[in-house]
């Protein structure tokens, strides 16, 4: 099955915080991250990968579209709770890896999404910052037609039964000079220039204005 | 003392004053150039007679500096000159040698077209000469004209027209690779008759000719796919299946042969009918 990214839009970490954003002078422990499909696309997803910047813990939200009777409903699921991506948020292990969260990790089956929420926490305050970055949402590709391969693919490999060969020609010498016979004939028709001799070009003397005065 | 030193030195004074007038005079003679040319033409050809070589080279150049001295000799016997002195040259490389095969190309293109620069006033080799070394390489490579001869109807020029550079090329080089061709093909015939003296049975011969003309016919598609199909075609083992298969047909069953000739002709049609004709 191939996976193909899914174009996304990744809207800009919003901070969660207490009290008022500007005036407050501590920073954010909290951002969340919407990723959106474009033109309402439901999509059946096989995995999100990203890279981490310093985001101890990660939540992820699914909304997604409910299967139900019910057409038009959306409900927000939670798919992955707090799941740790730095094993000690003081320290840097872990800080800039890159990750995948697959859809069999996930506590619900991603079917049907139309829109995922990631929640960032970062419990500690030594770094300055934290986010994800280049995150990429694949989806499942059911390959079902099998690409074309041509007939001679499978005679490339020598079959393992040999012919009965009782008073015929050696192959091998055979094959040997039919291939080089076709290699000299491949080098005649590459070397073949389209220069022309201009046996049939006419210096414009027959032009036609000309012939009328003829 | 100084009288021994005097005449040390007056001794070694002629010594050397005569050999400055050797080197002075291998110099003037322009020796050192003229020999170093002839042993990178040497290594080039590496034939089996260097001597025999090396006296056709400086003849060559003999010929050639003396048709320069005596300006306008008659012209036919000059043409011939050059005639050979161009079949010299382009047998010195094996046209899988390319880059030295095409400068001998070169070499005897200019030698084909000089002198005839005011006989034929759109630059290049006279239609009559290169038909004639065309004709000259054929039989030199030792087809018989009637091999060669629907070959050269697709490929000679007219007598009065001009052959560029890069036709003369085309032309020479399909006629040594045409040489070669006939050679295997006549190497092919003897590899189905098995080794034996009796003519080869006409079904395996008809079964390894289709068999590259399969190959030869390889759709045009990417290259390598190209070249890997038409590969696949002419392995041993597809031609072990062609040819157990062709043995066993009706036309095996009858005892039908084919002979050389015939199987030349075949593979030699296969070979022209490729052939893009000059326009």
């Amino acid at each position: 099955m191939t996976a193909s990214a899914v174009a996304c839009t990744v809207k800009s970490p919003v901070a969660l915080q207490i009290g008022d954003v500007q005036s407050d002078t501590s920073r954010p422990g909290v951002y969340v991250i919407d990723v959106t499909f474009p033109q309402g696309q439901v999509v059946k997803i096989r995995d999100v990968s990203f890279k981490n910047y310093y985001t101890g813990f990660l939540t992820v939200r699914l909304q997604m579209k409910g299967s139900a009777c019910q057409e038009g409903s959306v409900k927000w699921v939670t798919c992955l709770r707090n799941h740790r991506l730095m094993p000690n948020p003081h320290t840097e292990e872990g800080s800039q890896d890159y990750f995948s969260v697959y859809g069999h990790q996930m506590l619900v089956e991603p079917d049907n999404v139309t829109a995922v929420r990631l929640i960032l926490r970062q419990p500690s305050s030594s770094w300055l910052n934290f986010t994800l970055e280049e995150i990429k949402i694949h989806q499942c590709v059911n390959d079902d037609s099998e690409r074309e391969v041509p007939v001679w693919f499978s005679e490339l490999t020598p079959v393992d039964q040999v012919p009965d060969l009782q008073g015929l020609p050696d192959p091998q010498a055979v094959a040997s000079s039919i291939q080089q016979m076709w290699a000299l004939t491949e080098v005649m028709q590459t070397s073949q220039t389209a220069v022309p001799i201009g046996r049939f070009d006419v210096d414009g003397c027959y032009d036609v204005n000309l012939l009328s005065y003829t | 003392m100084a009288e021994k030193r005097r005449s040390g030195v007056s001794m070694a004074e002629p010594k050397i004053a005569k050999a400055d007038s050797e080197e002075e005079f291998l110099s003037q003679l322009g020796v050192a150039a003229l020999l170093r040319g002839s042993l990178l033409k040497l290594v080039e050809a590496r034939p089996e007679d260097p001597i025999g070589f090396l006296a056709d080279h400086f003849a060559n150049l003999a010929s050639g500096s003396e048709a320069a001295d005596c300006g306008d000799a008659e012209p036919s016997r000059t043409v011939q000159d050059r005639l050979s002195q161009a079949l010299w040259n382009l047998n010195l490389a094996h046209h899988s040698q390319r880059s030295a095969f095409n400068n001998n190309v070169r070499v005897a293109y200019e030698l084909l077209m000089t002198g005839g620069q005011h006989l034929c006033p759109g630059g290049g080799v006279r239609g009559r000469i290169y038909t004639e070394l065309l004709r000259s390489l054929c039989t030199e490579a030792g087809l018989s004209s009637s091999t060669s001869a629907p070959l050269l109807r697709r490929i000679q020029c007219q007598d009065h027209e001009a052959v560029p550079f890069e036709l003369f090329r085309q032309g020479v080089l399909i006629c040594t690779v045409f040489a070669d061709y006939v050679r295997k093909s006549q190497s092919l015939y003897l590899a189905v008759c098995g080794g034996s003296e009796v003519p080869a049975q006409r079904a395996l011969c008809q079964a390894a000719l289709g068999a590259l003309r399969d190959a030869l016919d390889t759709t045009q598609c990417a290259d390598t796919a190209r070249y890997l199909e038409a590969s696949a075609k002419i392995a041993p083992c597809t031609l072990a299946q062609a040819m157990v298969s062709a043995q066993s047909s009706y036309e095996a069953q009858a005892g039908a042969s084919m002979d050389p000739e015939e199987f030349e002709k075949e593979a030699v049609a296969l070979f022209t009918a490729r052939i893009q004709p000059v326009s």
